[in-house]
């Protein structure tokens, strides 16, 4: 309130820490920013066909593993990432799963022996319809966004998006 | 005597004789033509008093070569910070040439490979090493009052390594390197609230890509050196304030009268000695050497014989290389790297509902523990024999690391 009861000495004291922090603000503040941007980044929908031609031929009971170039939907620019869609027919319905394990993200596989998806890290097992059997994960295994596109000859192709249906 | 701080009253010690000149620490050439410039440096800087007092430092006697781990630590941590530098005139932080920029190393240079080698050995060394210098520490309770702060920087200084090896092992991008970045990126994302959070961070969104590499590029090469540094720093300023504990062979007392003996040994410290805040019987060892020469040639050997180590499994093992990075492999087991085979058996052993618990509570409190070790052990004993309060509870979990570890090689690799 008096003004005129800040000796010299304190005036010095609170300024330099006010000034210091200033510039620790100043600093801080497109310092986070550029940290955390990735927590508000828009992840930009991109939709890709799934290779290896249309998915009429995969057989009933037999997840088949395709390959789609999937783009990242931001950050700088990078080349599309080769990954795995297990195109899976079972008691008429179409799964398209990600083989990315819901434990620690370690590449599952089909095990025709066990008729099972296994993770071969921590030994996680999956039914067909990605439901968790065994092992440590925590999730079934998660499906790509994805949807069926039929071209003029009616076959039909598997398009998926560059995100899962449930965050793993 | 009983509960006074030792040393107080204590005159200074004399200059012995044989120390008085600098003529052996001295390089010829400055001590002869150069003399007078050596002077008008040493005016400006202070640098003889300062390169006195760290070479003529008093070090307990018996038991130097127990004490050399430390200083291999900080060797075999320089050899880190010399072949990193030289891996970045060649290396690539981006997903698409950082597999390309190794394999040149390998195929096209000469020297590239065993560079990467020594780096590689050297991080295994130095897992080794600080082990073995902890477990010195703590066999001879060197982590007691006042030195509670050594152990704790020195356990910090652990978990750093540990961090660097991890994100080291994240930059070649082979498949190997890809693997272990998605695996440890995923698992702060096991944390209550932030978890997701934390994981996008660090991987720059919900996959691994391109700033994941340049993320942990950073990690590794800046962020945590930085630390490192810093650390090292505290943990060598520590050691030199309270002295070399040494162990307990260095505190015996051999007359009948030990107050007077202990007295006697206070009175004639050598600096560091007496250790403030130490209990008398254990502020000054019962015979010490200057640290140079005498300790610091043991020091070299032991580094010496390290650096050959590193220098030759880099020769004829090298580093290795994977292929490069495929997210969409079907066949690829990713494996840890060995000192990360306990944390990673772990992962089998928690059952979905307590993932996060085994990956955050149960190492957590391996971690505290561990840093809480000088307040947890309160026996004033330092002989082993007469410590099982802590010796046995330690053994016991440095064999149920190990044997985790065991687990982890006969599940991975079908022993």
């Amino acid at each position: 309130m008096s003004m005129g009861r800040v000796s010299r000495r304190q005036f010095l004291v609170r300024g330099t820490g006010a000034m210091a922090g200033l510039i620790t603000a100043m600093l801080s503040v497109p310092a986070v920013g550029l940290l955390l941007s990735p927590l508000w980044a828009a992840n930009k929908e991109i939709w890709v066909t799934v290779q290896g031609g249309p998915i009429d031929d995969i057989p009933e009971g037999l997840p088949t593993a395709r390959i789609a170039a999937v783009p990242l939907g931001f950050g700088p620019p990078a080349p599309a990432v080769n990954r795995v869609v297990y195109v899976t027919k079972y008691q008429g319905q179409l799964y398209a799963f990600c083989n990315i394990c819901s434990h620690m993200q370690c590449d599952v596989h089909w095990e025709p022996s066990l008729s099972l998806f296994e993770c071969p890290c921590h030994g996680g097992l999956y039914a067909i319809t990605g439901r968790n059997v065994g092992g440590p994960p925590p999730q079934p295994l998660s499906q790509w966004v994805h949807r069926v596109y039929v071209d003029a000859q009616g076959k039909h192709y598997l398009q998926i998006a560059n995100r899962l249906q449930e965050q793993i | 005597m009983s509960d006074s701080t030792a040393g107080s009253d204590v005159p200074p010690p004399a200059v012995p004789e044989e120390r008085g000149d600098f003529a052996g620490l001295v390089p010829a050439p400055i001590a002869g033509p150069f003399r007078k410039s050596w002077a008008w440096f040493d005016d400006r800087t202070g640098i003889t008093g300062l390169l006195y007092k760290g070479l003529y430092e008093a070090v307990p006697k018996r038991g130097g070569w127990a004490y050399t781990l430390g200083s291999a630590t900080l060797v075999v941590i320089i050899v880190q910070f010399f072949t990193g530098i030289f891996l970045l005139l060649d290396y690539v932080p981006s997903v698409t040439q950082a597999y390309g920029s190794l394999l040149y190393l390998r195929t096209d240079d000469l020297f590239g490979d065993w560079i990467r080698g020594i780096h590689l050995w050297g991080a295994y060394t130095l897992m080794l090493l600080i082990g073995v210098h902890a477990l010195r520490t703590f066999i001879s309770a060197s982590y007691k009052k006042p030195r509670e702060l050594n152990w704790i920087s020195g356990v910090m200084l652990f978990f750093l390594v540990l961090a660097m090896a991890i994100t080291g092992a994240m930059l070649p991008w082979d498949q190997a390197s890809y693997w272990t970045a998605v695996v440890v990126t995923n698992i702060p994302h096991y944390l209550p609230v932030i978890g997701n959070g934390v994981r996008a961070l660090w991987r720059g969104g919900d996959f691994v890509g391109p700033l994941t590499l340049t993320r942990t590029f950073a990690l590794h090469i800046w962020v945590l050196p930085a630390l490192l540094l810093g650390l090292i720093g505290g943990h060598l300023y520590l050691l030199r304030r309270h002295g070399e504990f040494g162990s307990w062979v260095n505190y015996r007392t051999t007359t009948d009268d030990p107050e007077k003996e202990i007295a006697e040994r206070i009175r004639h410290a050598e600096p560091p000695y007496p250790t403030r805040g130490s209990e008398p019987r254990y502020s000054v060892p019962s015979e010490t050497v200057d640290f140079f020469p005498d300790q610091l040639f043991k020091d070299t050997v032991v580094s010496l014989v390290l650096v050959i180590f590193i220098f030759v499994m880099a020769l004829i093992s090298g580093a290795p290389l994977d292929g490069p990075a495929n997210a969409a492999t079907l066949t690829y087991v990713p494996t840890p790297e060995w000192f990360y085979l306990p944390l990673d058996q772990l992962l089998v052993f928690f059952p979905t509902e307590l993932i996060g618990f085994g990956v955050f509570v149960v190492v957590g409190i391996g971690a505290t523990l561990m840093l809480a070790l000088p307040f947890i052990d309160r026996n004033p004993e330092r002989h082993p024999i007469r410590r099982p309060d802590v010796l046995v509870p330690a053994f016991f979990f440095i064999g149920t690391v190990i044997y985790l570890a065991m687990l982890g090689v006969n599940r991975l690799y079908n022993l």
